[in-house]
């Protein structure tokens, strides 16, 4: 070993975080278990001697962050391989974050309290827009450079995932590389090709030029935007022959043989899911238009039931939970949901360990199985008609009639339950006032199935919760091209909404039209809403999806430094032969589909289940074509 | 049958809250395949109760633990129960009880040791005489904040009764003192309100950061005898 590279070692270790401080700043903040690691599950590996070290970021706060399935997926993916560790990191939240500052501690991961820029690298997962001011709080705090071409070949490599990476160009500036699509292979195929790199001492450039040629993987800094006059894109010219014109989205085949996590990590302090989440399939046949999920994690695939019963067993004995939730994204649709849920209490009945379900659809079928598993407490339900009137239900292609929820609504009233929430959203494609006014005769209906029960079938004190969310029109959906309603047309409707509902057993609340405004133009932005989101963090934006802490003001502010017109990129309407900063992605629904349904909508014709016949939206290796 | 535990707690696990020690005991249980009882009624829960919670950020030597449980030997409840707890939690004795006596009912005084830095350069000697004058003092007052129906209100209260012996054990680089202070239903007298008025009142010029404080022992309390719950 020469000289220079014992120092460096020496260097390292002083880099090491300070524990002394550490526990002082532990002393003085809320929740000090957020930032100690040590958990059940939670895997710490000798730093030194591992090859790869990788370093996960869900940009929120550890509360947050822990209730997230992929990250138990990539956790485990990752350090079941010797040469690989994963450690997590999170937001520190604001009282931490004072006192890491003032003590000049940097941001450090759970496990070896090791600092974050030693790690080969850092990857954020991308949920929601609006945790993007939070990624370059993350990268401040750890001290590694914001922009990506100011970053050395010491730096780590700052890469990004998850279903906000379908328009990866809005933080393009920030994020050395993306990965499209699910992560369980690409992530290894990336990690193996690191270290192969590492060993033969390549630098960061070469392994940029190298990971480009991974499917799935898209290196912003490979390609370059023209505009045109009126600010729209012209076209992305990819500066290398090497890199390909189109990123195509990485999909597991066979959800069976695919890798799934058999352990959880167990937070000490509660979080939002106390409990082992099982996913039991990917991906939706609903096709409801407004929704980017049930667009890029497309085609619908399932575990067999064998295979969920097996992992139940390991994530209970290793977790020692006593719930499991069905996680998808429209658990009700599982093809043998009965036999499932039957075979699970079965297996745990001894064992006192409960099933539960997270969506729900407005099906009495459904009914009958939640009757079944919850045995003890009535508890509230949530259902989600998304829309007020018929009509508007089938432009949004939301598969729902009136008559499915006064049917569920009746049996869920008789059965026990009393307090009910629903969930709309104000803004949609072609909305009038009167299909505003819908949600709340929607809500009144509610109430009258209630009261015209006999007295006797009527239990607890009926209370009725409808939620009006401000409709973002997102990137792979038919609604794509459309113009957001306006900040004041969305109050307007609230208004209206909030003016008509006078009824003591039914409560009205939306949310900040401003904040969905803000969405909208990241959601739908390209490369330059970068500059956007840097200098808003600048003026101290953060944790912007807390409404306590958006900062709209700043936002505006920075919208008119930057000469930036928000509005071009949340209110206006494209036309369909417009270059769309997503445009080189392939999420495997064509646009041809998308175009098709969006036209559809507009005519109020609805769309079939893909289980009742293939729609033809372009995925090739789908079982619902198979089946047609 | 209910079988009484010593565990400690001890390092990084000192920032784990009472409410977060009672859901890891209670998921090591099924993980432990620990057959405990559960009560009766809509949300049965496994009977077990913790006596004379920690404060957060404060380690322990020995803490306690009744579990109502069908019998097992206490043996292999340990070796079954360490084996799935974080190495900083361990359970390191036990014995069934013979007859019910809960823990918050006999638990009386603890036995803190609190160490911290001070700008001060007194032997051990003058601080233990500052301390032993101002415990002559028959009344040592303190203002608590108590919150009633949504409104603050201020209580002044003598600790004077709650505070036990007190040694100064070490004073080179820290000052380490041994303190045993009243604990549970019958007056309780919290470790750090304990060194802000000791701070107070002999101008020790603590520096707050410094403070680091463990519990050694919990007491139950016959006449004047103290003795441990196990």
């Amino acid at each position: 070993m020469t000289f220079r590279e014992k120092l460096k070692i020496n260097e390292r270790w002083k880099q090491m975080i300070n524990t002394k401080v550490l526990d002082k700043i532990l002393n003085k903040v809320e929740k000090p278990a957020r930032y100690i690691g040590m958990e059940q599950n939670s895997i710490k590996k000798d730093l030194n001697k591992v090859k790869v070290k990788f370093a996960f970021s869900f940009p929120d706060i550890y509360d947050v962050g822990m209730s997230h399935l992929g990250l138990h997926i990539l956790y485990n993916l990752i350090n079941e391989e010797e040469d690989f560790a994963c450690e997590r990191v999170f937001s520190p939240w604001l009282d931490m974050e004072e006192e890491m500052r003032k003590e000049n501690l940097p941001l450090f991961t759970l496990e070896s309290k090791e600092e974050v820029k030693n790690f080969d690298f850092l990857g954020f997962t991308l949920q929601y827009e609006m945790s993007y001011t939070n990624i370059l709080n993350i990268l401040d705090l750890a001290d590694i450079p914001l922009l990506s071409k100011d970053r050395k070949e010491e730096d780590p490599l700052v890469i990004a995932g998850g279903p906000c990476a379908y328009n990866p160009e809005p933080i393009a500036d920030f994020i050395d590389f993306f990965v499209i699509g699910e992560g369980e292979e690409v992530t290894l195929e990336i990690l193996h090709l690191y270290k192969k790199h590492k060993e033969e001492k390549g630098t960061r450039d070469e392994f940029l030029e190298k990971v480009a040629t991974i499917e799935g993987v898209y290196v912003p800094k490979f390609y370059d935007i023209v505009y045109n006059d009126d600010n729209t894109i012209k076209e992305m010219i990819p500066i290398s022959p090497k890199v390909p014109k189109v990123i195509k989205k990485r999909m597991i085949k066979d959800l069976n043989s695919m890798f799934s996590p058999e352990k959880m990590i167990v937070p000490f302090i509660e979080t939002i899911h106390d409990r082992v989440v099982l996913e039991i399939f990917r991906g939706c046949t609903r096709g409801c238009r407004f929704c980017q999920a049930g667009m890029i994690y497309r085609p619908v695939r399932e575990k067999s039931i064998d295979r969920l019963v097996e992992l139940a067993e390991k994530l209970i004995e290793s977790t020692g939970y006593e719930n499991i939730s069905l996680s998808s994204l429209s658990s009700c649709d599982y093809s043998e949901l009965y036999l499932l849920i039957s075979k699970l209490m079965e297996r745990f009945e001894e064992k006192k360990v409960g099933v539960s379900l997270p969506s729900l659809r407005l099906d009495s079928f459904i009914i009958d199985i939640l009757n079944e598993i919850e045995k003890v407490r009535k508890t509230g339900l949530t259902f989600a008609p998304e829309a007020g009137s018929q009509r508007l239900r089938d432009v949004i292609n939301k598969g729902v009639t009136e008559d499915d929820l006064i049917n569920t609504v009746t049996k869920v009233f008789k059965e026990g339950w009393s307090s009910i929430k629903l969930y709309f959203m104000i803004g949609l494609p072609t909305e009038t006032d009167e299909d505003v006014l819908g949600i709340k005769d929607l809500a009144y209906k509610v109430k009258d199935i209630f009261f015209s029960l006999p007295k006797e079938e009527r239990k607890g004190n009926l209370k009725i919760t409808a939620s009006a969310s401000c409709f973002v029109p997102k990137p792979f959906t038919p609604f794509q091209w459309v113009g957001q309603d306006s900040i004041d047309e969305f109050h307007r409707k609230a208004h209206l909404l909030k003016n008509s509902i006078r009824d003591k057993k039914i409560t009205f609340n939306y949310h900040d039209p401003k904040l969905s405004y803000l969405e909208a133009i990241i959601a739908r932005g390209d490369r330059r809403i970068s500059k956007l989101i840097l200098r808003a963090w600048e003026k101290g934006c953060k944790f912007d999806g807390w409404s306590e802490h958006f900062k709209y003001d700043k936002w505006i502010e920075a919208m008119e430094e930057l000469n930036i017109d928000g509005d071009f990129y949340a209110l206006r309407t494209r036309d369909f032969d417009e270059v769309l900063p997503w445009d080189f992605i392939d999420p495997l629904v064509s646009k041809k589909y998308l175009i098709r349904e969006f036209k559809k909508s507009l005519e109020g014709e609805t769309t079939g289940d893909c289980r009742e016949g293939c729609r033809g939206c372009g995925i090739v290796d789908c079982v619902m074509r198979g089946e047609k | 049958m209910i079988i009484r535990v010593k565990f400690n707690k001890k390092n990084y696990l000192k920032y784990i809250s009472h409410l977060d020690l009672m859901r890891l005991f209670q998921r090591s249980f099924n993980r432990a395949n620990i057959p405990v009882k559960y009560s009766k009624g809509f949300n049965p829960q496994p009977k077990f109760s913790i006596g004379a919670p920690l404060s957060l950020g404060i380690e322990s030597e020995e803490e306690y633990m009744d579990i109502d449980l069908e019998y097992m030997p206490v043996a292999e409840f340990i070796d079954r129960m360490n084996r799935v707890l974080p190495e900083d939690i361990q359970i390191i004795s036990g014995k069934y009880l013979k007859r019910e006596e809960s823990l918050n009912s006999i638990i009386a005084w603890s036995n803190y040791e609190i160490q911290f830095k001070t700008d001060h350069r007194k032997s051990k000697e003058e601080i233990n005489k500052v301390i032993d004058n101002w415990l002559l003092h028959e009344k040592i007052m303190i203002t608590k904040i108590r919150k009633k129906k949504g409104k603050e209100i201020e209580k002044e209260i003598n600790i004077r009764p709650f505070i036990g012996n007190v040694i100064v054990k070490d004073v080179n680089n820290n000052i380490t003192i041994s303190v045993l202070l009243k604990t549970g239903s019958n007056g309780n007298l919290n470790p750090m309100d304990f060194v802000n008025v000791l701070n107070r009142d002999c101008e020790l010029n603590i520096d707050m950061d410094t403070i680091s404080i463990k519990r050694l022992a919990l007491y139950a309390e016959k006449g004047d005898e103290l003795y441990k719950p196990l």
